[in-house]
């Protein structure tokens, strides 16, 4: 069967007491839209929409193609529900906020703040020269506060990147679309998978799932302040489990970061899950160490001179 | 008690078993069972699981001793799995129950008693012959009693997977009651959901049946029957049981002996298909239920 892709609402649809502005994005799930409430106050609306299960080409209503779809359906309404409940019950400036749940055109609609800023993604392939150690820092320390209040009510994110965490007007980090998340106590989500991002989802991701809990998502992070510093993904992982080729970060990088802050980052990507830190609050708390020495960019040592230079540059092509 | 005992299933090429089977023996008491959830209903793994459930449940509070009645105990526990899938189809509101076949059989005291309701079926086996077996409650077995068509011709019927009676229908279900059947050492009593007996010919069954004992021959003929099947296998599964030497002594490995069981104990072998549970249902009132937990969770946030 030719793949068909599930239509957006258009703009302009009115959904309940939002108007819908525009598509956001869309995912393996769902599709996120830009809306307006009826104060006229813009919101994030997503719709859940599983792709594989789903089909609307037309029209508003969702329509499942088979009773088997149905039952699939169904049973992803519940994961989705509970990426509903869960953040429902998260009131963390770091976490996206829930606003409104509800029932219509035959599946149920997610309304979240809509927040002011862009992705660390647009950071990061802009500005990369403003992610100095501090900022890194601070920044991190921020989000796994966040974290640490999802792992708190037993969840899982299971989709940290650059492209799922905003950066607010007030440069505070947002943590965002849960849309992976997964009830880290509960086992039977097995049959519909979240899709990973390569780079950033952990080895055990790959793998049935048995062994995921706080440190799949120290991982992400991990890989997402690797982004950060050197300005591209590490190696997939499952890539790595066959012929690791992850290029360490001090081998990129020559000065601006102190060593400290890029062994963490080693740390969090290590492949097995139980040499990485365990929990948020663990990452954080050696995140928040002060360092040692930074690198400074004018110490004048021998990567200073031409060839110390096209060294670094040789690396990077490398890589 | 001294038998021995096989019970397996396969998916065949379904995406879901809904087959289910059990067997339980306390000391005295020996019970099997089959069910068959409907495919074309909703959620017939759900029915088959209440099913065997219900009834071996009933078994083992009413047969720690021969049961006075055993056929009144089998009609009694059908029944009461048929209550159990309504009663769970209204809880969750479901637009139409879920329905399964079923056929469930008790041994006591030297004796084979057993009930059936839709074309999941029982064959007892004698030196190499088919002994007596269940008429199934289908369409095509309507047809060949009134005479319209031929046993063989059934075999191609294209009605012949419709059954006129099941537990989780509309109408309370028909149970057909066997007689008592006094058993032989090397009786062998075979139940079978449609996905197996319709790919093994009875004759073939009986004749392979005095060559080799159950444990080895089922699992082969299993694979064979799936294989017959092609790329459209049904689920399949059987449960079957060979009458021992009630007086042998020997610790033979395959054969099971009932003796051995505490008193007020059961031994309970299910297979319960492990994808899809009763638990993962999502029904209308569940939706609702999640929406305003959700809702009120929101309120109850401070901003």
């Amino acid at each position: 069967m030719a793949s068909q892709q599930n239509q957006p609402l258009p703009e302009g649809y009115q959904l309940n007491n939002y108007r819908i502005d525009k598509l956001l994005s869309s995912g393996g799930f769902s599709i996120v839209y830009l809306a307006r409430d009826e104060n006229d106050n813009p919101v994030a609306i997503k719709e859940y929409l599983p792709s594989a299960l789903v089909l609307r080409s037309a029209g508003s209503e969702v329509q499942v193609s088979s009773d088997e779809n149905l039952a699939l359906f169904r049973h992803g309404l519940k994961c989705f529900f509970e990426e509903g409940r869960a953040l429902a019950t998260i009131a963390h400036p770091n976490v996206i906020r829930v606003e409104n749940f509800f029932r219509a055109n035959e599946t149920v609609y997610m309304v979240m703040q809509y927040v002011r800023g862009r992705t660390l993604q647009f950071h990061v392939q802009r500005h990369r020269q403003e992610f100095t150690d501090t900022f890194i820092r601070r920044i991190f320390v921020h989000l796994l506060n966040g974290l640490r209040e999802v792992h708190a009510n037993k969840l899982l994110h299971l989709d940290i990147k650059p492209a799922n965490i905003y950066i607010t007007m007030e440069s505070k980090p947002v943590l965002l679309d849960f849309g992976a998340a997964r009830q880290a106590l509960s086992s039977d989500h097995q049959k519909l998978r979240p899709m990973y991002t390569a780079g950033y989802a952990a080895p055990e991701q790959y793998r049935n799932g048995d062994d995921m809990g706080p440190w799949t998502d120290i991982y992400s992070v991990g890989a997402t302040m690797y982004t950060c510093i050197s300005g591209m993904h590490p190696q997939p992982a499952n890539d790595r489990e066959k012929t690791d080729q992850l290029t360490p970060l001090h081998e990129i990088v020559k000065f601006g970061y102190s060593p400290e802050l890029l062994s963490i980052v080693d740390w969090c990507l290590q492949i097995d899950y139980m040499k990485r830190p365990q929990t948020a609050f663990e990452l954080q708390k050696a995140l928040t160490q002060e360092p040692q020495n930074i690198v400074s960019a004018d110490t004048p040592d021998s990567e200073k001179s031409f060839t110390g230079r096209l060294k670094q540059t040789l690396n990077r092509k490398i890589f | 008690m001294r038998f021995t005992i096989f019970q397996d299933s396969h998916k065949g090429t379904r995406k879901v078993n809904q087959d289910r089977l059990a067997y339980s023996y306390g000391k005295d008491v020996l019970m099997m069972v089959i069910a068959d959830g409907m495919g074309g209903h909703a959620r017939g793994e759900i029915a088959a699981e209440i099913t065997v459930n219900t009834i071996t449940a009933r078994f083992q509070q009413e047969a720690r001793s021969p049961l006075k009645r055993p056929l009144e105990f089998l009609h009694a526990s059908f029944n009461a799995a048929h209550r159990a899938i309504i009663a769970f189809a209204d809880q969750h509101e479901m637009l139409e129950s879920p329905r399964t076949t079923c056929v469930g059989c008790i041994i006591q005291e030297g004796k084979a008693y057993w009930a059936h309701s839709g074309d999941s079926r029982l064959y007892v086996f004698r030196k190499g012959e088919l002994g007596i077996t269940t008429l199934d409650h289908s369409r095509v077995r309507q047809l060949i009693d009134a005479g319209v068509i031929t046993e063989l011709q059934a075999e191609t019927h294209p009605d012949r997977n419709k059954i006129y009676n099941c537990l989780g229908g509309v109408l309370p279900p028909e149970v057909t009651l066997s007689e008592e059947w006094p058993l032989q050492v090397g009786d062998t009593i075979l139940m079978s959901t449609d996905g197996f007996w319709a790919h093994v010919p009875i004759p073939f069954l009986a004749s392979k049946l005095t060559r080799a004992n159950i444990v080895d021959l089922l699992p082969g003929l299993m694979e064979d029957a799936e294989r017959k099947a092609g790329n459209d296998a049904d689920n399949l599964s059987v449960v079957a049981m060979t009458w021992e030497k009630q007086d042998e002594l020997a610790d033979i490995p395959t054969q099971t002996v009932t003796s051995t069981v505490p008193m007020e104990g059961f031994r309970t072998h299910t297979s319960m298909g492990g994808e899809i549970t009763t638990s993962d249902v999502v029904t209308e009132a569940d939706i609702e239920r999640a929406i305003s937990e959700i809702q009120s969770a929101i309120k109850k946030v401070p901003k």
